[in-house]
């Protein structure tokens, strides 16, 4: 540790601090411009000079970059230090006198109008100010290496290499998170991508993946982290003070082994895009259901706040239900939880702001438990409900009173009124949807789907939870649209059955099976490449094949191919099809 | 084979320009016609330094100095002196005081009152040759070194001799050596600067192209004390021939086994690497030479912990410039002492200035070229005895040292004595090793804008006092030289030099001002004049000069001839033959060729 | 009276079978002609039951098993598909068209479909007529049930 007083203050800090950081934390302040604790300082707008007295002599340095050394004493507001900033300060103003921070740092320094006048005076109120920070950041931290300065002297200018965008710049961004002035700006050029899922603005690289899943650690996503494309940056590493972030982890294949599996994957939203006459992903402030509940989320990008895409409290909201559900053109089902939700959304915009709220139903289906009643009450709280499916959403292009709204065009089917609603804001009631993955999910677990396109139980009424195939259960919207009620009921009576399966202590498996009757197997082989589960083997002693009966799934293949007849599908032997051939043909 | 006579041909870079090439080819042509081959050599030697008579021949071994040689001379020359043994007078030296040829080289006053030890081996030996390197001393020193001191007695050597850094700063060379030897570290590097970028200074060029192997040695010498594998050096990209003349010594050298692997049998290793610098002044300055090295763009970077300590890569790095690479041989071989013997004394036994120092000795004095002298020596000696004084019998006004950041000194400070401490005291500095002699017809505010006009292109542009200040400050002197300057600029130039001396981030920009502070301060009424009278004393701001005709001179003495109004090429001259001309000064655009046309001087320059 | 087509179905447990059901469960109306036999599998279906059932007086015969890549016993229904190719080529031989058995995937979830293929197929069985396979072997003599063939 190394003592030294600043302003007369004595603190104590580590050796190679810098007298920026000593000052800091005896809460001296000292001006700086170009210093920022991501890169190594670089200590060229000079504003943070002060005078380090040692024994008789003093000199001037730069504070961002001078070590402590025992004993000195550093001067933040003598005479000549306060001189030099304001002088540095008005050669600065001179040169941008519009640039925002220029200016505040000049009030703060007790600058006024500058007495020279700068011919290469810019009087932009972005204009860059040479402060490198974007130079140093990409060099430093983000180790890209893409931009730089050029020329000399006066003329010094930040530049890309060769004046254009190096396919070497991964578009990070930092660069223009650093700028102090906003002089680099990200611009998004004919963004063709598809919207982020359930975002509202851009992902970071650092992220919660679900706030209520286990462990709730942060992840990082490898394809936009600064370190994967460069390997520079390492920020999150410096600033975690447990150490915990590690670079070297890879996404790994876990095996497990399991008896049984509950499928509870869950369910997509439908594309609103789809339907354009909602305008979805063209107009703006056109909001699906999750994007909302993003918004209305205390951790969401506006922290709770309902506001439309300028930042302005709506004065009008619209939600539509059934997008994409109850629609022949793309699902014919009930999504069943959307009219539940949209009131909810109607409860907490009466509660968060003054906008009027109009929902646009086909039916109102509150149907369970305290809904019909939550219902109630949202009329009592001045919510509007037009009966009437929603024809189009369209903006408002022309001048007059209702310039740069929404409007929403439907027939209110109880007044028998074409109505239009203007709006500031619209939220879809996105129909549930199976996952995109469904397919080759269901197959490898040798499951079905319904017509719906979500997992087939193994019987809708009587065995809702479990599938044909023995030890995979389903539960949740992965089955069919619920809301969270019955997802809870579904579940645990999932987790049930397959506890009653582990009390039990054994299986039980289906008398299904084939079986080779010695006699008459002539060891020809044919069932043994038939069999899908590898369940016939050969006897090389007695030149028989033979069945492993806990292989064996009873499928019948075999027994179909066998030239010799040698094999039996108990249950459905030849003799006994055979004799249901003959019943079922008697008459 | 030993030769009768050895034609020493200088082919330094002044000489090249001025055709030594040709004349080389000349004096092979003319020896072989005579069949003088076998007794008479030519050798390219590099520069001799006296580079205002070029291109220049030394034969020995009498000394006999030729100079401003063409190719017509050299039959006669080779029949006369060469075959009939009787040097020629009329190629000779001659003093324009005395109008006394002066054959021998020596007893030249240019040469007479040098003394040679970073360039003890110029115009004496074949730069590429390695023996006649080896002929005279060389790699003694570096033999003397390895085999019977430590590293430690190597170094402390060093820091008896007093040596300071050639280069600009005048740093103890022992001392920054003892840094890097003190931390510890698994890679310590060394580099040679050459990057010479003061407009008209030549040492460094001059000591490559004239002695390669003496900076080789040094290095040598440097990288046993220091324990150093890797060498750089930072060369021009405008020094082709000495680039040319380095590179074959390098060749030489690992033929002789002075470089690469197990060095004499001792165990060393060391290669040396050229880099090229892409022409920018900032990148001598230390820290920014190393951001170039290390492939970025050349800035100062802002520094309390030294490259001794921390530079290329992080590792101690050692960077002198060629002309104090140079003299370390000397050091060692002839001793500390002999070293510290020469120059001046600090007043505790510390400080001071040991040993000799390279001027490019340019302007307006007679002898320009490269000249070593020891310190301690007067400038009025340097510019009156080797420099022959002012031409065409001007007054002296000024001379500056130090490169284009070094202030300019008055006549009356002619006799201080060439010393790091002593320039500093006075506003000046030593730089490294320009000397810029001025007469009465400069003027000294037009200097200061023009030496500070250079260094604001030059500033890396980095820090705000050096980029933004300067422009200001050269914005001033541009409107002072424009007669629109105010008393209150003067005061402003003040408080700017005194903002950049205080809070640059380099020595580029703390230095900065010093043309403008010292002119200031020697010649102020100069400034007063311009700002206050709106008058050039030196008449070079034409926008303060007026040219007027005489009328009584020119209908009296020139019966109006005329020639004024023909020549005029904005014909602003209007008159009649036998009648008196006038200038009109609406058109007059002050080319100045109305002056020089006029038999009569009739017209004169306020 | 009209005839009524009598049509043996073989359908598999997974997939089919449960099709079918669903319809029966959606209310579907279907044909009532659909005699079925549930087999674990499309594979089970052994030639012979075809045969037999042409044989015991069935006018057709419907297969159903699970869509390709959907068989609960990875490939039993590529076995069927196989089989039934070959039967086909013997059956038009045996003087049956091959018309009267059909193939079909029909998933658990597609209980339409087993409608709309049960109403079809009885359709085109009732449109074909009766096969009467066994009494036309029964009332020719052996040469003529030889020519017959």
């Amino acid at each position: 540790m190394i003592t030294l007083k600043i302003d007369g203050i004595e603190v104590q800090v580590p050796e190679e601090t810098t007298v920026l950081k000593a000052a800091e934390k005896v809460g001296v302040w000292i001006p700086t411009m170009c210093h920022n604790d991501l890169f190594e300082p670089y200590a060229v707008c000079r504003l943070c000079s002060v005078e380090v007295v040692r024994g008789k002599r003093s000199r001037v340095v730069t504070a961002c970059n001078y070590p402590v050394s025992e004993g000195i004493e550093v001067l933040t507001d003598s005479e000549n230090i306060r001189w030099i900033r304001k002088f540095l300060m008005e050669l600065i103003l001179s040169r941008w006198p519009n640039v925002k921070v220029v200016k505040e740092m000049a009030e703060k320094l007790n600058v006024g109008k500058p007495r020279y006048e700068s011919l290469e005076k810019d009087e932009a109120e972005d204009a860059c100010i040479l402060c490198g920070q974007c130079v140093n950041v990409c060099r430093e931290v983000v180790q890209a290496n893409v931009i730089g300065f050029s020329y000399r002297g006066i003329k010094r200018e930040v530049v890309l290499p060769l004046g254009e965008q190096s396919d070497k710049c991964i578009v990070c961004g930092a660069c223009a998170l650093v700028c102090p002035t906003g002089h680099i700006k990200m611009v998004i050029e004919d963004y063709k991508g598809k919207k982020p899922e359930f975002t509202l603005g851009p992902k970071t690289s650092i992220y919660v993946p679900t706030m209520q899943g286990i462990p709730r650690v942060p992840v990082i996503d490898a394809e936009s982290c600064i370190h994967f494309k460069t390997g520079g940056c390492e920020v999150c590493a410096k600033v975690c003070e447990p150490h915990a972030v590690n670079y070297d982890m890879k996404d790994e294949i876990v095996e497990i082994d399991v008896g049984q599996i509950l499928l509870s994957t869950g369910y997509d939203i439908f594309d609103a895009s789809k339907m354009t006459q909602f305008g979805y992903g063209r107009l703006n402030d056109v909001y699906s259901s999750l994007e909302f509940e993003m918004m209305l989320s205390s951790m969401g990008p506006t922290s709770g706040k309902v506001l439309t895409k300028d930042g302005k409290e709506p004065r009008s909201i619209g939600i539509v239900h059934c997008v994409g559900s109850r629609d022949t053109n793309h699902h014919p089902y009930c999504s069943r939880v959307c009219c539940m939700y949209a009131l909810k959304f109607a409860h907490l915009v009466c509660d968060r702001t003054d906008a009027e709220i109009y929902q646009f139903y086909i039916d109102m289906r509150a149907f369970g438990k305290g809904y019909e009643e939550f219902y109630v009450r949202i009329l009592d709280e001045g919510v509007k409900v037009i009966r009437g499916k929603v024809a189009e959403v369209s903006e408002v292009t022309s001048s007059g009173e209702y310039k740069n709204q929404l409007i929403i065009r439907c027939e209110d089917t109880l007044a028998g009124k074409i109505l239009e609603v203007p709006v500031d804001m619209v939220i879809l009631c996105n129909a549930i949807e199976p996952r995109k993955d469904i397919d080759a999910v269901r197959r490898l677990f040798s499951i079905s789907k319904s017509p719906d396109g979500f997992f087939l139980e193994r019987h809708p009424k009587l065995d809702p939870t479990s599938t044909m195939s023995d030890g995979i259960y389903i539960a949740g919207c992965a089955q069919g649209p619920k809301d969270i009620p019955d997802t809870v009921a579904q579940a645990s009576s999932a987790a049930a059955r397959i506890l009653s399966y582990i009390s039990k202590g054994e299986v039980e498996i289906d008398p299904v099976r084939a079986w080779i009757d010695d006699k008459y197997c002539a060891g020809c082989r044919i069932c043994n490449n038939l069999c899908p589960y590898t369940a016939i083997d050969f006897i090389e002693e007695k030149k028989i094949s033979q069945i492993n009966d806990v292989l064996c799934k009873g499928c019948g293949t075999c027994v179909a191919a066998c030239p010799a007849s040698a094999i039996t599908g108990k249950g459905f032997s030849d003799a006994q099809i055979v004799a249901e051939l003959e019943g079922l043909l008697a008459i | 084979m030993p030769f009768r006579l050895n034609i020493m041909l200088c082919t330094g870079t002044g000489c090249v320009s001025n055709g030594a090439f040709p004349l080389l080819e000349a004096f092979e042509k003319e020896i072989k016609k005579h069949e003088l081959h076998g007794e008479v050599a030519v050798i390219p030697t590099g520069c001799n330094g006296f580079c205002a008579v070029g291109p220049l021949v030394v034969v020995q071994p009498d000394e006999i100095f030729y100079q401003r040689l063409r190719i017509e001379d050299v039959p006669f020359l080779v029949q006369e002196h060469f075959l009939k043994g009787r040097p020629v007078k009329k190629f000779m030296y001659t003093p324009p005081e005395t109008k006394e040829p002066i054959p021998v080289m020596s007893d030249i006053p240019f040469f007479g009152k040098q003394m040679l030890i970073a360039l003890r081996n110029r115009g004496l030996i074949d730069p590429e040759n390695i023996d006649e390197y080896i002929a005279r001393d060389g790699y003694k020193g570096f033999t003397k070194a390895i085999t019977t001191m430590t590293p430690k007695q190597v170094i402390d050597e060093v820091k008896a001799s007093g040596l300071r850094g050639r280069g600009g700063g005048g740093f103890p060379t022992g001392l920054k050596w003892e840094v890097a030897f003190n931390t510890q570290s698994d890679e310590k590097f060394i580099i040679i600067n050459c990057d010479e970028g003061d407009p008209g200074a030549f040492m460094d060029r001059s000591i490559v192209e004239s002695d390669p192997h003496s900076v080789i040695e040094g290095v040598l010498i440097g990288a046993y004390a220091l324990g150093v594998k890797q060498v750089y050096i930072y060369v021009r990209m405008e020094y082709p021939l000495a680039l040319k003349r380095f590179y074959r010594a390098l060749e030489h050298a690992t033929e002789y086994g002075l470089l690469g692997k197990n060095i004499l049998g001792k165990g060393m290793d060391l290669e040396i690497e050229v880099h090229r610098g892409a022409g920018a002044f900032i990148c001598g300055e230390e820290t920014a030479l190393i951001r170039s090295i290390q492939g970025f763009v050349g800035e100062a970077q802002a520094k309390y912990i030294y490259p001794a300590e921390k530079g290329l890569n992080g590792k101690p790095t050692i960077i002198n410039n060629v002309e104090t690479w140079a003299n370390i041989p000397q050091i060692i071989l002839r001793g500390a002492k002999w070293f510290a013997s020469i120059g001046t004394r600090g007043k505790n036994g510390d400080g001071g200035s040991t040993g000799t120092k390279v001027f490019s000795l340019v302007g307006k004095v007679h002898n320009t070229g490269l000249v070593e002298v020891p310190m301690g020596i007067t400038l009025r000696e340097i510019i009156y005895d080797i420099g022959g004084g002012i031409k065409n019998n001007k007054k002296f006004k000024s001379v500056q040292t130090g490169g284009p950041s070094g202030g300019f000194l008055p006549e009356s400070l002619l006799d201080l004595p060439v010393d790091f401490d002593e320039l500093l005291k006075v506003g000046s500095m030593m730089g490294s090793g320009g000397m810029v002699v001025t007469d009465e017809d400069n003027c000294m505010v037009d200097m200061a804008r023009y030496f500070l006009d250079f260094v604001q292109s030059e500033s890396c542009g980095k820090c705000i006092p050096c980029r933004e200040g300067t422009k200001r400050m050269l914005d001033i002197l541009e409107r002072i030289t424009f007669g629109q300057g105010t008393e209150e600029d003067l005061v402003k130039l003040e408080e700017l030099s005194k903002l950049i001396v205080e809070s640059s981030l380099c020595a580029l920009g703390g230095t900065a001002p010093n043309p403008v502070l010292t002119t200031m301060k020697y010649f102020r009424e100069e400034y007063e004049a311009h700002v206050k009278n709106k008058k050039c004393p030196a008449h070079t701001c034409k926008p303060l000069i007026t040219y007027t005709i005489d009328g009584k001179i020119c209908v009296e003495k020139g019966h109006g001839c005329g020639v004024c109004r023909k020549n005029c090429p904005q014909s602003a001259i209007a008159g009649e033959l036998k009648k008196e001309h006038r200038i009109d000064p609406a058109k007059c655009d002050k080319c100045g060729i109305c002056y020089d046309v006029c038999k009569f001087d009739a017209i004169y320059v306020d | 009276m009209e005839f009524e087509p009598r049509i043996i179905a073989f359908f598999c447990n997974w997939c089919t079978y449960t099709g079918a059901d669903l319809a029966g469960v959606s209310r579907l109306k279907s044909p009532a002609n659909i005699r079925v036999i549930r087999t674990m599998c499309s594979g089970r279906v052994d030639p012979t039951f075809i045969l037999k059932a042409f044989e015991l007086g069935a006018d057709g015969i419907l297969i159903g098993g699970c869509h390709p890549g959907d068989c609960h016993y990875s490939e039993g229904n590529y076995k069927a598909l196989r089989r039934v190719h070959l039967l086909r080529k013997m059956l038009q031989s045996f003087g049956i068209d091959e018309k009267r058995l059909r193939l079909e995937w029909i998933s658990a979830s597609e209980g339409d479909v087993y409608q709309h293929v049960a109403t079809e197929f009885t359709a085109q069985i009732r449109s074909l007529g009766p096969l009467n396979w066994k009494q036309r072997f029964e009332q020719k003599e052996p040469k003529e049930q030889l020519i017959a063939v």
